[in-house]
């Protein structure tokens, strides 16, 4: 098999016979919950608890999910609560 | 296709290239001797460079690590294995060993990445991040860390789709996937074992609720939260996001407790909870921070200096052994204990709490050796045979250990136990010449 640069993805999977379930898997995990997040916050800044109340999703995961998406540059911190307590986070303009 | 180097000869083999191992390999190659050094990770540094600051001293970690690492980079003498591990060691005569190293893909041609980080933008995938202790995701295409050596990029096969995505962004054409496994025959004189330690595992000790509670966390991912390159803008309970205000330090979990098989004091935990302490006093000015204690054991230079600071910042210490954690709906946990100097059960509420885990040592070390025997001592490090005289020396003539890897000790104590390995490792070389 001629294998083209920059095309060397195809000639893996093509050897392996697929892509490991784990690996679909996860991604259709991540991309459900990162659509989540970003229309729940289209409509107004949020914290964490709001966030979790609005999507009915475990705090602990919106934590995650959503520090991964301010690293990715999809979310930014906005401002912090009257209680010093919580951060409210916004979609990135 | 890279090319396979079917056999290759150096003087010395370093394994693992922590702050041990990379001291030991800089001072054989300043020497002028040809060093190999191995590790299993995708970058040097070992866990030092993974840390926020160091103790007692307040010194950057990254700062210290970092020009230390680019010097070992940069060494003419030193060649660098990362992602690979040493196996099958023979010894073949007095100044020959013969090894297998094993080189797995990194699916990145490490010479043509420049760190754009395109790729890891323009990958879909997101997986939780090794490098920030799972707090956070990193994508699977990925630069370990920011201050990771070598600075390129790596793919995780396991978890990567296969989608391309990050070849058709990489503007040097450096991800290749028809890398494989490199399967390499190794012949040197000398061996300096550095391979370090392992951290307690807390979900061996339920009652903690490690694991359970996203708000009791280990002392290793508060370090990732204070350290510049950390998961989160600031520090933030895992469990909902929210600033914690009361913070407890929970001393010696998994050390000094022969229940769980580890009788002995990791040496290092009552300093890097002082020194977090410290840091987070800093960072959160208003929150209170508790440390519950068996006993301060502030015996090396300067550090009992360090928990007189500490305690002079405001740190509360409170000699008490916990013997259960619980949660509250608002994620705030009731630490039930025993105040050793009021013989009294206790509860406190803290709004976070932090697992100081003990040291453990880093199994299976001595399986890499075929012929000859790697002594371990009662608690599975790495044997010295002369502890007093020639602390580096092993039961294998020719192999020397550095660091951790012989107990548990500091940062200093394992650049100065380098130090020992090397000059052991060079009159090794030069007796045997």
């Amino acid at each position: 098999m001629e294998i083209e640069k920059g095309k060397t993805a195809k000639y893996l999977r093509e050897k392996a016979g697929g892509v490991p379930e784990q690996a679909k898997e996860n991604l259709k995990e991540f991309t459900r919950i990162k659509k989540l997040l970003l229309e729940a916050l289209a409509d107004e800044d949020l914290t964490i608890k709001q966030l979790a109340d609005k999507l009915n999703m475990p705090s602990d995961e919106v934590v995650y999910h959503l520090m991964s998406l301010v690293k990715y540059g999809l979310v930014v911190t906005g401002e912090i609560d009257d209680m010093d307590e919580y951060f409210t986070y916004k979609l990135k303009k | 296709m890279e090319e396979s180097l079917k056999s290759i000869c150096y003087d010395a083999l370093v394994i693992g290239a922590g702050i041990a191992g990379g001291e030991a390999a800089l001072n054989l190659a300043n020497t002028g001797y040809k060093v190999l050094l191995v590790d299993k990770e995708l970058s040097v540094g070992g866990k030092m460079i993974m840390l926020s600051k160091v103790f007692p001293t307040l010194d950057c970690a990254a700062c210290i690590t970092t020009p230390k690492v680019s010097e070992i980079s940069r060494h003419p003498n030193i060649t660098i294995f990362t992602g690979s591990e040493v196996s099958n060691i023979r010894k073949l005569s007095d100044n020959e060993f013969a090894a297998k190293v094993t080189k797995k893909p990194r699916y990145v041609h490490v010479e043509d990445c420049t760190a754009c980080q395109l790729c890891e933008k323009a990958c879909p995938t997101s997986v939780r991040d090794q490098y920030q202790f799972g707090l956070i995701g990193r994508k699977a295409a990925f630069i370990p860390f920011s201050i990771c050596s070598p600075k390129a990029a790596a793919i995780d096969i396991d978890n990567c789709t296969l989608c391309g995505a990050c070849e058709r962004a990489c503007p040097t054409h450096c991800i290749d996937f028809t890398m494989e496994t490199e399967t390499i025959e190794l012949h040197v004189k000398t061996i300096i074992v550095a391979t370090g330690f392992n951290l307690f595992d807390p979900n061996n000790m339920p009652r903690y609720g490690y694991g359970k509670f996203k708000n009791v966390i280990t002392a290793m991912q508060m370090e990732r939260e204070i350290a510049p390159t950390r998961p989160y803008h600031t520090i933030l309970r895992p469990g909902d996001g929210k600033v914690p205000d009361r913070i407890a330090y929970v001393l010696c979990v998994g050390s000094r407790d022969a229940s769980v098989g580890n009788p002995i004091c990791s040496q290092i935990c009552c300093m890097y909870s002082i020194k977090q302490a410290q840091l987070l006093m800093g960072a959160l000015p208003m929150a209170d921070v508790t440390i519950y204690y068996i006993n301060i054991r502030s015996f090396g230079k300067g550090f009992e200096e360090f928990y007189q600071q500490a305690k002079g910042m405001g740190v509360n210490f409170v000699k008490g052994k916990i013997g259960r954690i619980s949660e509250k709906e608002n994620g705030n946990l009731i630490l039930r204990y025993e105040d050793i100097n009021k013989g009294k059960l206790q509860e406190a509420e803290h709004d976070m709490v932090i697992l100081s885990t003990g040291v453990l040592p880093n199994k299976g070390i001595d399986g890499l050796f075929e012929n000859e025997t790697l002594y371990l001592d009662e608690f599975s490090f790495v044997g010295q045979s002369d502890k007093l005289a020639s602390p580096a020396k092993t039961s294998i003539g020719g192999v020397f250990v550095a660091g951790a890897a012989t107990g548990p000790m500091d940062i200093p104590d394992s650049i100065l136990s380098a130090g020992a390995a090397s000059s052991e490792a060079i009159s090794y070389i030069i007796q045997h010449a």
